[in-house]
């Protein structure tokens, strides 16, 4: 009969904020021998017919020579179980080299003295042994990698098996690096080897079995790797291979001539916390973030400035940000905000400005100035009627561009409008410019002489004229060439308070006067049904609370006097 | 009480007479604005560029700031350096930008220029180097007396900054 293995045994990674010194893992292996198999088989054979009671158990039970193809450790962490053959290296004090061998040599001691050792196969190796690191090296050489077993470790391998795993001190990454000394000009040659290989400071501790026939324990091409447990100081922890959580055991196969098959089970057995410490802990957590989200608030306050209800504010951070494609050198622009009825501003607010004058480079094959010049604009709409206006208009900012040269002639080139964009966000508008031209030589030759040209008297005949009253505007006769072009950055926010309403009742907005102005009847309707359906509930519970035979009397009389 | 997360970087400039380069910026917001965390001003590396013309810094910005009203967004302001081989420092640039105010990843290019002095200043200024500054550096993010300035178009500075609003729509504020 075929046992089922457990064939996945790659690495597992946990995380856990608990302190690495509390695991404990629960280690076992049995031997697979053909007696322990057979017996094995008649005893499920038996379970599965124990209902018709014909089998007895006492005789199948298969004891003695139990003891030594089994074995069972609970093992903590970096916790040193010495094997067979390390018991009696470390017994002899001449092996003893260095001081961790000399610890060794004492515990040795001092467990022969007492009942002696509580494992018998199992052992393990911690991060302190200097077999630890080699052992990574001494799988790759036996070629498990690849299937040819010619190929030698790589150079990169070379180089990571002989770095010595230690544990480095933590480096926090603020602000502490050492301002003197941020480069090294000569490197050491461990200083190389430690930073251009990966170095992860993991600690780690390695399970080993020591698989040799019974009575024949100490030889060290026994030993066998079982578990790797690996951890860095943050709590990551890598089991390789897995718990087995329930599922079938592993198998460990022994490469020697007598081929013998063992199980190996692992299994967590780490206490947990109780409950109550979880609890205490999560609320310590809790009132630790509600500390800090209060300090936060007494840093700067509740309140935040509200336009009056039914105001809409309007904020505009923005930038001039290039001119390009005019005709001369230096350019400024000149330029002023218009607001139109119902919208106003703050009396020390600057609705205009000028910037500096700048003189172009040549960019992909047009002259361009950079200006790079911030303005800041509020305003505020206050919406009257509705029925009136079905457009809002929105306020513009009406420029000009000039140029003056060094010997001070100063031409107009170019004058252009922008429109506030009435969705808030970020946009970057390019406005095109015209100038005004003048029919005939004259004019032209006093622009490239002396510097004069015709200018507009009123700047909003750009868009709409101020005094405009019609249906129909008409340009007809003006002459213009078209000029270069204007860069802006603008970033709108818009706020009012009808906005936290709307997000409450989670409506969609549209347009900004509905909201402003129809809001306020939406308003009304939903007040008058909120209303309406307060008094209905009232009413229902009032008839509900009254006694029965009041309800029934007062409809006998209804009845009676309809009647 | 609104709180504004400022995440990113200065990624690096082009476009500028000579590319060994380093740049200060700082982030200056108005009265109702509390920095919570972050530094809001610092100088970047400097870096020469073997190939091509853009000297990257990649020099994170991360700020937190809480405020309790809408005036005074935050404005960052660069100055653009060169360094040459000879370890002078001579002034390339000044820039400027809002911080956008919609959330989200935003890149964005930030246009300098520098101030120019008379013709002989500018035929020394191409021999030896040096040339005119700012006296006050306010006057890059004021705008009011710009006027009186004669400036020549220097390179582009790219930023990529990520915003993060918080409690900004409590307050009806939309952007």
């Amino acid at each position: 009969m075929a046992d089922c293995w457990n064939t996945d045994t790659g690495e597992a990674v946990y995380r856990s904020r608990d302190a690495v010194k509390n695991l404990r893992i629960k280690v076992r292996i049995e031997r697979v021998t053909s007696t322990a198999a057979l017996s094995q088989h008649l005893q499920q054979q038996v379970l599965f017919q124990q209902d018709r009671g014909d089998i007895e158990l006492e005789t199948l039970t298969s004891q003695g020579q139990t003891g030594d193809n089994e074995e069972e450790v609970v093992v903590g962490w970096q916790e040193k179980l010495f094997s067979q053959y390390e018991m009696e290296l470390f017994q002899n004090e001449a092996a003893c080299q260095t001081p961790l061998d000399r610890q060794y040599h004492a515990e040795v001691k001092a467990l022969n003295r007492t009942k002696g050792r509580r494992n018998h196969r199992i052992f393990t190796y911690t991060d302190h042994d200097r077999y630890t690191s080699c052992l990574p090296l001494h799988q790759m050489q036996s070629g498990d990698l690849l299937t040819t077993t010619k190929s030698s470790p790589t150079f990169l391998a070379e180089r990571m098996a002989s770095v010595r795993h230690r544990r480095q001190e933590r480096r926090t990454m603020d602000c502490n690096i050492p301002k003197t000394k941020i480069i090294n000009w000569e490197p050491t040659e461990e200083f190389v080897k430690n930073s251009h290989v990966v170095n992860n400071a993991m600690q780690t501790m390695h399970i080993m079995g020591d698989l040799g026939p019974t009575g024949r324990l100490g030889q060290k091409e026994n030993e066998c790797l079982l578990i790797t447990i690996k951890t860095d100081g943050s709590g990551t922890v890598i089991v390789k291979p897995d718990f087995n959580k329930n599922k079938e055991p592993y198998r460990i196969v022994t490469d020697r001539d007598r081929r013998e098959v063992w199980r190996l089970t692992v299994e967590n057995i780490s206490t947990t916390m109780k409950p109550e410490e979880k609890d205490r802990e999560q609320n310590m957590y809790k009132d630790l973030y509600v500390r800090h989200k209060e300090y936060l608030n007494s840093l700067v306050g509740q309140d935040f400035e509200m336009p009056p209800a039914g105001i809409l504010r309007y904020l505009m951070n923005g930038e001039i940000v290039s001119a390009k494609g005019f005709e001369y050198d230096n350019l400024y622009i000149h330029f002023f905000m218009e607001l139109p009825n119902n919208w106003s501003s703050l009396p020390f607010q600057p609705l205009s400005g000028v910037t500096q004058t700048c003189r172009t480079k040549t960019l992909e094959k047009e002259n361009v100035a950079l200006f790079s010049y911030p303005f800041n604009f509020e305003a505020f709409y206050m919406s009257e009627k509705e029925s009136e206006e079905s457009i809002l208009q929105w306020p513009v900012l009406y420029f000009k561009v000039l140029s003056l040269d060094s010997w001070q002639r100063y031409r107009t080139e170019g004058y252009g409008y922008l429109l506030f964009p009435a969705m808030p966000g970020k946009h970057t508008v390019t406005c095109h410019t015209w100038r005004p031209l003048q029919t005939g030589t004259s004019s032209v030759l006093r622009r490239f002489f002396i510097g004069g040209s015709p200018e507009l008297e009123d700047h909003s005949y750009v868009r709409i004229p101020g005094t405009f009253k019609g249906e129909r505007l008409s340009r007809f006769g003006f002459c213009t060439e078209t000029t270069g072009s204007v860069t802006f950055n603008l970033h709108c926010i818009q706020q009012a308070r009808s906005f936290v309403d709307a997000a409450m009742l989670k409506k969609r907005r549209q347009k900004v006067f509905d909201q402003l102005g129809g809001f306020s009847q939406q308003g009304a309707v939903c007040n008058i049904l909120e209303a309406f359906q307060r008094a209905r509930r009232k009413m229902q519970e009032a008839r509900e609370s009254l006694p029965r035979d009041l309800i029934s009397a007062t409809s006998q009389l209804q009845i009676e006097s309809s009647a | 009480m609104a709180e504004l997360h400022i995440i990113g970087q200065i990624v690096g400039a082009s476009g500028f007479p000579q590319s060994s380069l380093f740049c200060k910026w700082g982030v200056h917001t108005g009265g109702a604005w509390r920095l919570l965390s972050g530094l809001k001003e610092g100088q970047t590396q400097v870096d020469l560029p073997q190939t091509g013309d853009m000297a990257y810094w990649s020099h994170p910005i991360d700020l937190h700031y809480a405020t309790k009203g809408l005036q005074g967004w935050p404005k960052l302001h660069l100055q653009v350096w060169h360094q040459d081989s000879f370890g002078r420092c001579q002034l390339y640039g000044y820039g400027f930008c809002h911080v956008p105010s919609s959330p989200g990843h935003h890149r964005m290019s930030c246009a300098t220029w520098r101030p120019l002095g008379s013709w002989q200043e500018q035929l020394a200024q191409m021999f030896v180097g040096g040339g005119p500054q700012l006296r006050n550096p306010d006057l890059i993010y004021s705008g009011a007396d710009r006027y009186r300035l004669h400036t020549e178009a220097m390179g582009t500075v790219e930023l990529e900054l990520g915003v993060i609003m918080r409690h900004f729509d409590k307050y009806g504020v939309e952007s």
